[in-house]
């Protein structure tokens, strides 16, 4: 139930190559966590791409979707297999730091 | 405004599609109040993450009720979540919650909500008890800025 169609989350997947941009917008919370696993998990387990994930027009995210992106972090860590999140919002950004997550997106990868 | 404290209460089932009403209502009322902008995503982001504990551990596979009661003083926005659903359980011990001196495959998700809360408020307060229910209490201050949002 989103009373502002501007902050439903959407998922947009574009393949190029062998790279994958996932492309979010909106509220990545609780209620939208199931929907952003179902998208992200048979990209996450396709060593053979570059999985990129933009936030360019994400507006919110909580600590549900910090997790997520964690887990698969960590799921591309195992496989060797690279793993990118480009253009982070400020107010994300700042989110990042203080949970220390941000140390994981490595700065030459994420300032592309 | 008078010196009285002027309360707003919402009530919402413990579901997580709800949460974002709690968001919205928070906006309205900071930025009648005249926080800024990140003030307001600040507490969004800590709000949010107590209704989440809420919605996530108070009450099983039960449906039950959040009640979130924003206080508004002169100076100063307090917001309480309060359920009565078991109270749920801190994964992790304090001072551990975040992931800077932690190797990536250490990691351990749990405990991120919690830090964000205290880290993104200028008060907060826990208090639960087996049986009934938890009640956060944080409060903001707040620092007039020159632009309203």
């Amino acid at each position: 139930m989103n009373a502002n169609k501007n902050d439903k989350f959407k998922a947009t997947t574009e393949k190029n190559g062998n790279s994958c941009t996932v492309y979010l917008a909106g509220e990545l919370d609780l209620s939208v966590a199931p929907d952003f696993r179902l998208v992200m998990e048979p990209l996450v387990s396709d060593a053979g791409i570059d999985l990129i994930v933009n936030l360019k027009d994400l507006k919110y995210i909580d600590s549900t979707g910090i997790g997520i992106l964690l887990s698969i972090l960590k799921a591309r860590h195992g496989m060797e297999a690279r793993f990118l999140v480009e253009q982070v919002p400020p107010q994300i950004q700042k989110l990042f730091d203080m949970t220390g997550i941000a140390k994981f997106f490595a700065p030459n990868e994420n300032s592309q | 405004m008078n010196a009285e404290v002027q309360r707003v209460v919402i009530s919402l089932p413990a579901r997580a599609e709800y949460v974002d009403i709690v968001r919205l209502n928070l906006y309205g009322i900071a930025s009648k109040m005249g926080f800024t902008y990140e003030d307001i995503e600040d507490m969004k982001v800590a709000v949010s993450e107590a209704c989440n504990n809420s919605v996530l551990y108070a009450y099983g596979k039960q449906d039950g009720i959040v009640e979130v009661a924003f206080e508004v003083f002169e100076d100063m926005l307090s917001i309480t979540v309060r359920d009565e659903g078991e109270s749920f359980e801190r994964t992790s011990t304090s001072g551990s919650a975040t992931l800077h001196d932690k190797e990536l495959l250490d990691v351990e998700i749990g405990g991120l909500g919690f830090y964000l809360m205290e880290a993104l408020m200028d008060e907060v307060s826990i208090e639960n008890a087996a049986g009934r229910g938890t009640k956060v209490v944080m409060a903001k201050r707040l620092t007039r800025s020159e632009e309203k949002v």
